[in-house]
């Protein structure tokens, strides 16, 4: 009786071990990008190369680019640009964001302002801030300072704004002053909000460089990709598409996971 | 014997909230309130009546419309006032650890570490936090939560407390032990507590005196009852049923 019990036992235990590896395997995200490489090949085979090569010609065309290591100095400065823009709009935009919060008359000049501006997109700035800045590498960093401003003010702003009123009362009870309600309770609330700003601004960022880079630079990405068309290489494109993507893809999990690791207190990444 | 001394003097208060000088409609009016040093206060009253906005006066939250608030403590810190918030969620700061957010007060008046661990582990131990000190808010249960608000509070060392309905969210049993030991805490530490329910039952077990308020608007306080009852209070007693009844009948002669 006892042995038949265990066995049953066993059994149970390897088909749960079965569907945990199944399930550890559709979590991490593979099926998805095999799909896409299927899909992709199939339609590659009813084409032209020149108009939509397959991944295989995609890859070999990453080889051709990255063999003389032109493809990693352009993935370097375009990501060089991202991050200088990215991180000087966080510094900027972070400040702004807490004293529109904090500031109700502030507030109240700023916000209609902000409403008309953030929508015009970084792209319609480019020729403007090329006068502005000049070519150079000013111009395409202050772009991407403009792209991310909003977002992360915006992102700021709105977690000032959601504080509840218990905590900055008991920080008043408990003798904390103004500086400290700010140092010790806004800005501690507010780092998730932050926080998720400063991931969205990374989206914005790429867009605006890639756009920055297509207009005016001789090196970079999206010089790449519009460089392509002139010589037909399309595959180059496809290779800078994946390029981009890959790049978004690390910053933002290493952004993740260095939140997880030192602002875990603020559950920024929930 | 010692003189007794007020602690909390209210004469002829008023609320409004709106500011239409013509016609305002007061939440509170003509509230006259005296506390004694190291009394157990309640304030009793329906949902809505005011008593939160009335709490809310007299820890400097809110200005008094009309009327004259002294507050006496011969108390070194800021105002002597401590506040305990009818939710600890939105009250604790959830990126603290129990020993920080204990700490917090102590931390902004620059209190050197080591004196601050010191005073927050003597509130851990008195608050029954013991074995808590490095867990988040998050973590813990809505009693325990409390416990860490009263013990934030208590570090300051106050000479007032005021709470509102604290124990409100919490089951009934969690709430008949939080109460019990608040009980406690007031006879250990001598503080002079303002605790704020709509629950009769309540204000039997923990005051020494209630004061009842109308519905509002234009709420006040209209009686005050002494609860003659030795703790810690036994719900089971005829004397205690007797005060129950005759707390509801004051409600009854108001119409609630
Ligand atoms: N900031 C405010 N502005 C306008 N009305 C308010 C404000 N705070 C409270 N009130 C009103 O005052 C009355 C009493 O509220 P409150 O003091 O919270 O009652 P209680 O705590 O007894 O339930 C309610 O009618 C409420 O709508
Ligand atoms: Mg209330």
């Amino acid at each position: 009786m006892t042995t038949i019990k265990v066995e049953a036992a066993n059994t149970k235990t390897t088909v749960i071990e079965k569907k945990k590896k199944v399930n550890r395997f559709l979590k991490s995200g593979v099926l998805g990008w095999v799909v896409i490489l299927v899909v992709w090949q199939i339609a590659s085979l009813f084409s032209e190369e020149m108009f939509l090569p397959s991944p295989y010609a995609t890859f070999k065309g990453m080889i051709e680019i990255a063999s003389d290591g032109t493809l990693f100095v352009y993935m370097g400065y375009s990501f060089a640009r991202v991050l200088a823009g990215w991180s000087l709009g966080l510094l900027i935009a972070v400040p702004v964001g807490l004293l529109i919060g904090t500031n109700t008359w502030i507030r109240t000049i700023l916000e209609p302002v902000i409403n008309f501006v953030r929508f015009i997109p970084p792209l319609a700035f480019i020729t403007l801030f090329m006068l502005w800045f000049g070519i150079g590498e000013q111009s395409k960093v202050f772009l991407i300072v403009y792209a991310t401003f909003f977002v992360i003010t915006i992102n700021t702003l709105t977690g000032v704004l959601s504080i509840s009123k218990d905590k900055l009362l008991s920080a008043r009870s408990m003798g904390a002053t103004k500086f400290q309600t700010l140092l010790h309770v806004v800005i501690p609330a507010a780092v998730p909000y932050i926080f998720t700003g400063a991931k969205l601004a990374m989206g914005s960022s790429f867009m605006a460089i890639i756009g920055a880079e297509m207009v005016a630079a001789n090196e970079g990405i999206g010089f790449m990709i519009w460089n392509a068309r002139l010589y037909f290489k399309t595959d180059w494109i496809f290779v800078g598409l994946v390029v981009l993507g890959l790049m978004g893809f690390l910053m933002d999990r290493l952004f993740t996971y260095g939140g997880r690791k030192f602002l875990a207190r603020y559950k920024v990444v929930s | 014997m010692p003189a007794i001394a007020d602690a909390i003097i209210l004469k002829n208060g008023a609320k409004t909230f709106q500011q239409d000088e013509d016609s305002p409609t007061y939440v509170l009016k003509g509230v006259d309130l005296t506390i004694e040093k190291g009394q157990f206060y309640i304030l009793l009253g329906p949902s809505g009546c005011g008593k939160s906005t009335l709490l809310n006066i007299i820890a400097g939250f809110l200005e008094l419309s009309e009327g004259n608030l002294e507050i006496v403590t011969s108390n070194t810190n800021r105002d002597g006032r401590g506040f305990v918030f009818q939710s600890a969620d939105s009250a604790l700061f959830p990126w603290l650890t129990v020993e920080e957010n204990i700490a917090f007060g102590l931390k902004m008046k620059k209190v050197p570490t080591e004196e601050r661990k010191k005073i927050a582990e003597h509130y851990i131990k008195l608050t029954g936090l013991t074995g808590h000190a490095k867990k988040f808010p998050d973590n813990l249960s809505g009693g325990m939560k409390q416990r860490v608000q009263l013990a934030r509070v208590l570090a300051n060392e106050p000479e007032i407390l005021l709470m509102d309905e604290p124990f409100g969210a919490l089951d009934a049993m969690t709430r008949r032990s939080m109460q019990n030991e608040l009980i406690r805490i007031w006879r250990e530490t001598n503080k002079t507590i303002i605790f704020v329910t709509h629950d009769i039952q309540e204000a039997i077990i923990l005051g020494q005196k209630i004061g009842i308020m109308s519905v509002g608007p234009s709420s006040k306080i209209t009686t005050t009852y002494d609860v003659k009852l030795s703790y810690p209070r036994d719900l089971t007693t005829a004397e205690f049923n007797d005060c129950y009844r005759r707390v509801q009948a004051h409600f009854e002669d108001y119409g609630i």
